[in-house]
Order: C-alpha cells, then sequence, then structure tokens
C-alpha cells in the first residue's frame, strides 16, 4: 500500500499536476484581456503607464519563460505576488480563505453524505411504495435546483421573512467565537451546497443498495434465517458503499466549483469567492495559486477515494 | 452648523413635539456599519490604490491639501488656505498647524512633499504620473534625469509651492490625495513601496483611525481623538463586505445602515419604514462608440440618426424606472461647466432618422436596410453587463434600429474581453460608460491624442477648445469655453451619449449628519464624515 501511494504520488500526481499547471497557464494567458485592462477606468492616463505596468509585472516576457519562472518559484515554495494593486503575496491570499472553504466544503461533505446514504439504504429498501417514489421525486428536484437559486431561496426564507438566521458573511469585528454562532453563519451555506450531494448519493446508494440486495449471498443469508436488519447493514451495505466511495474522489471538484457559486450568494469569506475575482482581473498569479490548490486537493481526493476503495473491499489489492 | 443648531433650538421651545425627534446636538458613541459589494484590495495608500472599494476607507483614514464639497469645489483640509501666484503658475498652500498623524506625529509641510513627490518618482508603480506631470521640472525627475523636482518647494514647515510649466487650471482640484507619514515611509524605496505592509496598516491625518482589515470580511476604523476638526462623533465605522443581492436583507436586519442599492432593490427598501432611500446623480455617462475609422460611421448625419432613432426616453422612464437623465453631450448636468443652452436633446424622432439618411445618400436595400455604394448599414454592437436592465436596453436599441433601416447584432462579452476588442480597434460598435474625475476638463477622454479615443474621432476645433479650457484660470471663463464644446460635441456625435449615472443608496435613518440632498458625491464624503452620529438611544 505505501509503495503503491508513494508510486501514484510520484509517477502519477506529479507529471499530471505539472501537466495541468501547463495547460492552466496556456488557457488563462490566451484567454482575451490582461491584468491592466482594469486601468481603462483611469481617463488621465498616461499612455506610458500601461507599458511601464506591464514591465513590472513582466508581462513584456515570453509566455514559455513566464511558465517557467512560475515553476522555479514554486519548487522553492513561493506562488509569487497578485498582480492586484496591494501586490499580496499568493500564498498569504489562499492562507487567509482556505480554511473557511475547507470548512464550508467539509460541512457540505457531511451533510450530503450524512443525509444521502441512510435516505438512499431506506429508499431501496422500501423500493416501489410511495415513499421511494417521494424520495425519488425529491432527489431530482436536487439535482436539478441550481446551487445559487436555492441559496437565495434559503435567504429569503430564513433570512428576510423569519428572520432567524444572519443573511451571509462570517463572524463580524468583535463578534466572539461560539460553535451556536459559527453553525448559524455555517448551516445555510453547507446546505445549499450540500443539497446536490444528498440528491446524487441517495440516488446512488439506492441502485446499489437494490443490486447488492439481488446477490445470491444475501439469499443465502435470508435463508439461513438472518433477520432482515442483519442481513442488509451487516452483508450488503459494506458491498454498496464500494462504488459509492469512488463517488468521493469525483466529488471534490465538483463540490469546490459548486463553493465558488455558494460563497458568491452567502458573502463567504472563502477561495471561490476570490477565484472569480480573480478570473475577471485575469490575475494570472492568483489564478494558478487557486487552481493548482484546486488540483492538488482533487488528486488527494481522489488518493482517498482509492485507498477507502481497497479498505471496503478485499478484493482490491494495490500491491 | 451653528444656524441650524440656533433654529433647532427655537422649533424646539415652539413646537416641543417635534423637538423630540429633531436632536439637536450631536453626541458621541455608536458604530456605523457600512456595505461594499466588492471587498477592498487592501491597498489603503492615497497614491497607489487603483480600486474604489479601497479609496472608500482612503478618504476616511487620510486627509488631503484640499478636499472637495458638494458643490464641487475645492475646500480647505489640512490645507487652511492657498494662492495663485498672479501669472497663474505657482501655487501655494498654508498648513493648519498641529495637524496630526494618528500616530501623533505633526503633519508638516515634508509629508506633502513626500506625498507628491513620489508620485513623481521615476520607480513610481502607480498610474497618478500623468495627473502631476505639469509641474515644473517633473519630467526631468521622472526620467532620472535629476534628484529634486524644481517645481515642489517646501518653504516652511507650514508652507509649500507648486509651480507648473504652463497654466494648468485642473491642478487645484487634483490636490485631495490623502497626506502620507513622511517618517514612516520615506527610507522605503519607492519600487517597493507597493508591497509594503504599510498600506495594509495604513496612517493618516483623517478622522478615522484603521483598526482592522479581513479581505473579504469586513474593515474597522476608529475615531481619531486627536481629529484637527470637529468630531469625529463615531467611535466606530465598519465596512462590511456583502453579497450584492443580499443588501436588502442586510438593511433590514439592521446589520448595516448604509450601502448604494441597485434600481430594482429600491421597491424592496422602501418597504422598510426606518431605511430612507437617496439617489443623486454621479459623476459619469454611458455612451453608444462608432468606429469611426470605417467610412460609413464617419458622418454626423449617420450618429445624429441613431440619436433620433433610438428611444432614451423610454429606457430612462420605464427600463430605469426613472433613476437616470438621457445624456447629450460628455458633461454631467452636476458639474459646474454644465450648459443646456443650444443643446439638442434630439428627442425620439424615427421620421428624422429616415430623412438624415437619405439627407447622407443612402438607400434602402431589397430588406429595409440602408446602403450605399458598397457600404451597408449591418454592424456588431458590443456591450459588457449582462443585467436585466442592460439586455432590455439592448434589445430595445436592436428593435429601435431595425424600425430605422438599421440592423444590429448585439454581441455580449465579458468586460476584458470586449476591451481587448476594443484597443485592436476591431469594432464596430460598442456601449461603455466613463466615471469622472471632479474638474470637467475633458483632455483626458476627448482629445484627439487621448488613448482612449476609441471613435478615432479628431477634430480641431474641439482640441482647441480643451486646450484653452485647461490653460484658463478663471471659472466662469471656462464654463463659457466648455459650453461651446458640449455644443460642438452634441452636434458631432462622436459618440451617441446615452444616459448619465444616477446612483441610489440607502440609509438607516439612525444616523444623522447625513447630507439628506445629495450632490454628485453621495452622502457622505471626506468632508462630512466626521460629522456623522448617532442619537445615544439608538447607538
Amino acid at each position: 500500500m505505501v509503495t503503491y501511494l508513494i508510486r501514484r504520488v510520484l509517477f502519477q500526481g506529479v507529471p499530471v499536476l505539472l501537466g495541468f499547471t501547463f495547460l492552466v497557464f496556456l488557457m488563462i494567458n490566451f484567454a482575451p484581456g490582461d491584468p491592466v485592462t482594469h486601468l481603462r477606468g483611469v481617463p488621465d492616463l498616461d499612455p506610458r503607464v500601461i507599458e511601464d505596468r506591464k514591465a513590472q509585472l513582466g508581462l513584456d516576457r515570453p509566455l514559455i519563460v513566464r511558465y517557467f519562472d512560475w515553476l522555479v518559484e514554486l519548487l522553492q515554495g513561493n506562488l509569487g505576488r497578485s498582480f492586484d494593486s496591494a501586490r499580496r503575496p499568493v500564498a498569504n491570499l489562499i492562507q487567509e480563505r482556505l480554511p473557511v472553504t475547507i470548512l464550508l466544503s467539509v460541512s457540505s461533505i457531511i451533510i450530503g453524505w450524512g443525509i444521502g446514504i441512510p435516505v438512499g439504504i431506506y429508499s431501496a429498501r422500501r423500493q416501489y411504495h410511495l415513499s421511494d417514489y417521494t424520495i425519488t421525486f425529491l432527489a431530482f428536484v436536487g439535482v436539478s435546483v441550481p446551487n445559487f437559486f436555492f441559496g437565495m431561496l434559503l435567504l429569503y426564507i430564513f433570512a428576510l421573512i423569519l428572520n432567524v438566521l444572519p443573511a451571509g458573511g462570517y463572524f463580524g469585528p468583535g463578534e466572539e467565537f461560539t460553535i451556536l454562532r459559527m453553525l448559524s453563519y455555517l448551516i445555510m451555506p453547507a446546505f445549499t451546497l450540500g443539497l446536490a450531494s444528498i440528491a446524487s448519493i441517495t440516488r446512488y446508494m439506492r441502485s446499489s443498495l437494490l443490486e447488492v440486495i439481488r446477490q445470491d449471498y444475501l439469499r443465502t443469508a435470508r435463508a439461513k434465517g438472518l433477520r432482515e436488519r442483519v442481513v442488509i447493514y451487516k452483508h450488503a451495505l459494506r458491498n454498496a458503499l464500494i462504488p459509492i466511495l469512488t463517488l468521493m474522489g469525483f466529488m471534490v471538484p465538483i463540490i469546490f466549483s459548486g463553493a465558488v457559486i455558494t460563497e458568491q450568494v452567502f458573502s463567504w469569506p472563502g477561495l471561490g469567492r476570490m477565484a472569480i475575482d480573480a478570473t475577471h482581473q485575469r490575475n494570472y498569479p492568483l489564478m494558478m495559486g487557486i487552481t493548482l490548490m484546486f488540483g492538488v486537493l482533487t488528486f488527494l481526493g481522489n488518493v482517498v477515494a482509492d485507498v477507502a476503495y481497497a479498505i471496503a473491499d478485499p478484493r482490491i489489492r494495490y500491491d | 452648523m451653528k444656524k441650524l443648531v440656533l433654529f433647532l433650538l427655537i422649533m424646539a421651545l415652539v413646537l416641543p413635539a417635534t423637538a423630540a425627534i429633531a436632536q439637536e446636538e450631536p453626541v458621541e458613541g455608536g458604530t456605523f456599519h457600512r456595505g461594499m459589494v466588492i471587498s477592498p484590495r487592501g491597498m489603503f495608500n492615497p497614491i497607489l490604490y487603483t480600486e474604489t472599494y479601497d479609496n472608500e476607507v482612503i478618504v476616511a483614514v487620510y486627509d488631503g491639501l484640499v478636499t472637495i464639497n458638494r458643490e464641487l469645489q475645492p475646500v480647505p483640509q489640512i490645507a487652511e488656505s492657498w494662492e495663485f501666484s498672479d501669472d497663474g503658475l505657482s501655487l501655494t498652500f498654508h498648513l493648519r498647524e498641529g495637524v496630526k498623524f494618528h500616530d501623533g506625529v505633526e503633519v508638516t509641510a515634508r509629508d506633502v512633499e513626500y506625498t507628491y513627490k513620489t508620485i513623481l518618482h521615476p520607480h513610481y508603480t502607480g498610474v497618478r504620473y500623468g495627473t502631476f506631470a505639469v509641474i515644473k521640472g517633473a519630467e526631468a525627475y521622472h526620467d532620472g534625469e535629476v534628484d529634486y523636482v524644481e517645481g515642489i518647494e517646501v518653504i516652511d514647515d507650514y508652507t509649500i509651492r507648486f509651480t507648473t510649466e504652463r497654466i494648468h487650471a485642473p491642478l487645484l482640484a487634483e490636490f485631495t490625495y490623502g497626506i502620507l507619514p513622511s517618517h514612516i515611509l520615506e527610507d522605503v524605496p519607492v519600487a517597493e513601496l507597493e508591497a509594503h505592509e504599510f498600506n495594509q496598516n495604513p496612517i493618516g491625518a483623517g478622522p478615522f483611525r484603521f483598526v482592522e482589515f479581513r479581505p473579504d470580511r469586513y474593515v474597522v476604523l476608529e475615531g481619531f481623538d486627536d481629529y484637527y476638526q470637529e468630531g469625529p462623533y463615531l467611535d466606530r465605522m465598519v465596512y462590511h463586505v456583502i453579497d450584492d443581492e443580499a443588501r436588502p436583507v442586510y438593511l433590514r436586519q439592521g446589520r448595516i445602515d448604509f450601502v448604494g442599492i441597485s434600481s430594482e432593490q429600491i421597491p424592496m427598501v422602501e418597504q422598510l419604514d426606518f431605511v430612507d432611500v437617496f439617489d443623486f446623480e454621479a459623476m459619469g455617462y454611458s455612451y453608444i462608440c462608432f468606429n469611426l475609422r470605417q467610412e460609413r460611421f464617419d458622418d454626423k448625419r449617420i450618429r445624429q440618426a441613431v440619436a433620433y432613432g433610438y428611444d432614451r426616453q423610454t429606457v430612462v422612464d420605464i427600463i430605469l424606472d426613472g433613476y437616470s437623465k438621457v445624456a447629450n453631450a460628455p458633461m454631467p448636468t452636476v458639474s459646474w461647466a454644465y450648459t443646456d443652452e443650444g443643446i439638442n436633446e434630439y428627442p425620439y424622432n424615427p421620421d428624422r432618422s429616415i430623412e438624415l439618411m437619405q439627407e447622407a445618400g443612402w438607400e434602402r436595400g431589397a430588406d429595409g436596410v440602408w446602403e450605399k455604394d458598397d457600404m451597408r448599414m449591418e454592424f456588431e454592437f458590443i456591450y459588457t453587463e449582462a443585467t436585466r436592465a442592460q439586455e432590455q436596453m439592448m434589445m430595445l436599441f436592436q428593435q429601435n434600429m431595425e424600425d430605422i433601416g438599421f440592423k444590429v447584432h448585439l454581441r455580449p462579452m465579458e468586460f476584458s474581453a470586449a476591451v481587448d476588442r476594443i484597443d485592436a480597434r476591431e469594432f464596430d460598435a460598442f456601449t461603455l460608460g466613463w466615471g469622472l474625475g471632479v474638474d470637467p476638463d475633458p483632455h483626458g477622454i476627448w482629445h484627439s491624442t487621448s488613448v482612449w479615443n476609441d471613435a478615432g474621432w479628431v477634430n480641431e476645433r474641439s482640441d482647441e477648445l480643451i486646450e484653452k479650457g485647461r490653460t484658463t484660470v478663471d471659472q466662469d471663463e471656462r464654463a463659457e469655453i466648455y459650453a461651446e464644446w458640449q455644443r460642438l460635441m452634441n452636434e458631432e456625435l462622436p459618440n451617441v451619449f446615452f444616459t448619465y449615472t444616477v446612483n441610489v443608496a440607502a440609509m438607516n435613518e439612525r444616523v444623522q449628519g447625513v447630507d439628506r440632498d445629495p450632490g454628485p458625491q453621495g452622502l457622505f464624503w471626506s468632508e462630512i464624515l466626521n460629522q456623522l452620529w448617532i442619537p445615544a438611544e439608538r447607538q
């Protein structure tokens, strides 16, 4: 297992991330516009200022040179400085926002899995009952409703009409940290972000369990006279969960891209808001830093899923 | 203020019932919560910032030599007076004594010198060199030929003189930049100033002291006790970063007192009986720019036909709910240089458009679109904002144009992508807007040599008037020059002018000392931040 992990990271992860960053670098540079475009708002601008600014940001050098410069800096643990007026280090900008984004993402994963799995099991066991149909219907609604719309709906009900939850943000100045207050900020965005996961995991869990239930060994288990509860939870569930674990790897990027929108709606001070802004501003170093980080997280998510897979299914060996 | 207090005292005697509502004396204390929809970057440096959200903090933390009042005239701030020399080339500022930075050090002419000399420095990384390049010796210093600026002289601790190469009338209104503390910054190499941590921990001489900045979350300022003018009465002023769609909710929850809102949010906010809604014309306008390098647009009658043919009044009345004004020249109505004398309003008149096209020698083709020689009035139209109102305006434009034989292909684009096309001059027509400075000098946008001459319009008379306007000192004379210039622009229509910008803001009524009839700068600006207060029972 350990050699597998080393192999995976060194021979798969590093080349994939290298190729990925290079592609991203090319794409963002080929996008129309550049980081000095916003100077257009300055009427009295001396035309030399634009050229000077480009030179200060190193934009006057060839693309390939700039990529390798970025890479060399990266190997020294340096993500460069942001291109916006404040020129703060990219690493600081990410560091300030990463914890709240992780808090939001992890909460939404817990909500997604914590609700999706039991509801899926319930739905499978009540196949073709009214409750199964209801859950299936709701799950489709959940998958179809766009994040931002559901978020606005929650805001409208709980903040505007009922006035029981804050309308977004995360801890104002001088507010004391309590778990309860944290939850009051967290609950709406986490549910908004978790909604699609709840829905899709419910569906996957249901079909996966139904698949397993038809297997011979479960008939054997029932024939032995085991109670249905034991049959499902002890024998069927573990096998039914295996395909769900693979989902985990896929879901990391989905959750992060969902976070981009959810954070916007709830003024959540995380990476998502910054990512959108960096894209509009053509803030290359910041975009590179953020995508690199999402890339690493996605890769790690996949590795974790593979490991979980091996743990859950004894037939799978990586050596 | 004194007069107002007296008036209120009399009112209090005569009408005891109303006196209970009108609090006459400002009281100290309380926190004023403001909303902003985009986080500041953390560039709280008056000579280096580029975004307005940073500036909203900067105007509270720093004071300049002068500031601009609601009539757009310079009024004293750190400078208590100033005078021009007889030849109009030298401007001498007399500083107040005893003005203190937030760290207790006194502001002197050295700090003023540092602030403006840094803008001219060869290694300066900001965008404001162009504004002050007219100062004598600025160019030689900026190019690194000499290490002093001839036109900046410190006479004594409280007197500083700026001398220009030629008379440059717009300059006085530019001395609003916050004064930087030279005792902290003078040893920092200018090239490294933009990455210096001072910019995230600013120290100025304004009414509010900087306390804390959390990116994407909030900025906290505290009233500065040693401020040299009245107030500040507020204990704290906090800027909260909030989502634009959630603004009415924050207002309703009382979590913010003030925020600019969109016209679509007005009905929702007006339902809140403790929140007042204000609207005011800001310094800016939107326009439609045709690429005059294409022969088919290079005839003023074509542009006039568009102006007559686009029902701009309906846009203002229906789509923008009256929160705008039709523009016919590039000068905001709130500027002292504005005129409506001799200005054609181009009222909606499609028949007139068709006449103009015929006069210009165009004929309608088989599909009703104008044609002349090998030219055809069918073009791509770029716009950048995808708000609902903008979409409606564009649909109406397309429809209106079709009615007068112009075939328009709408092309919504992201801002950066659009600007790329515009800068490469690869466009037929587009619409964008300008935010303007306080001085009406249109040189930066409208002189034929300007970098922003996107239309490619060259007109000798216009250049002449622009030059004359900025080299004339007397304001009334300047106003006359700009009036003639506006009439020229109105006739030639190098752009088809569209609407003036109107801003809408919402304010919790508990906040006092606010300008209830806002001028172009909004509800409060540098001049009155120190006067805001909150009644004790509502703090």
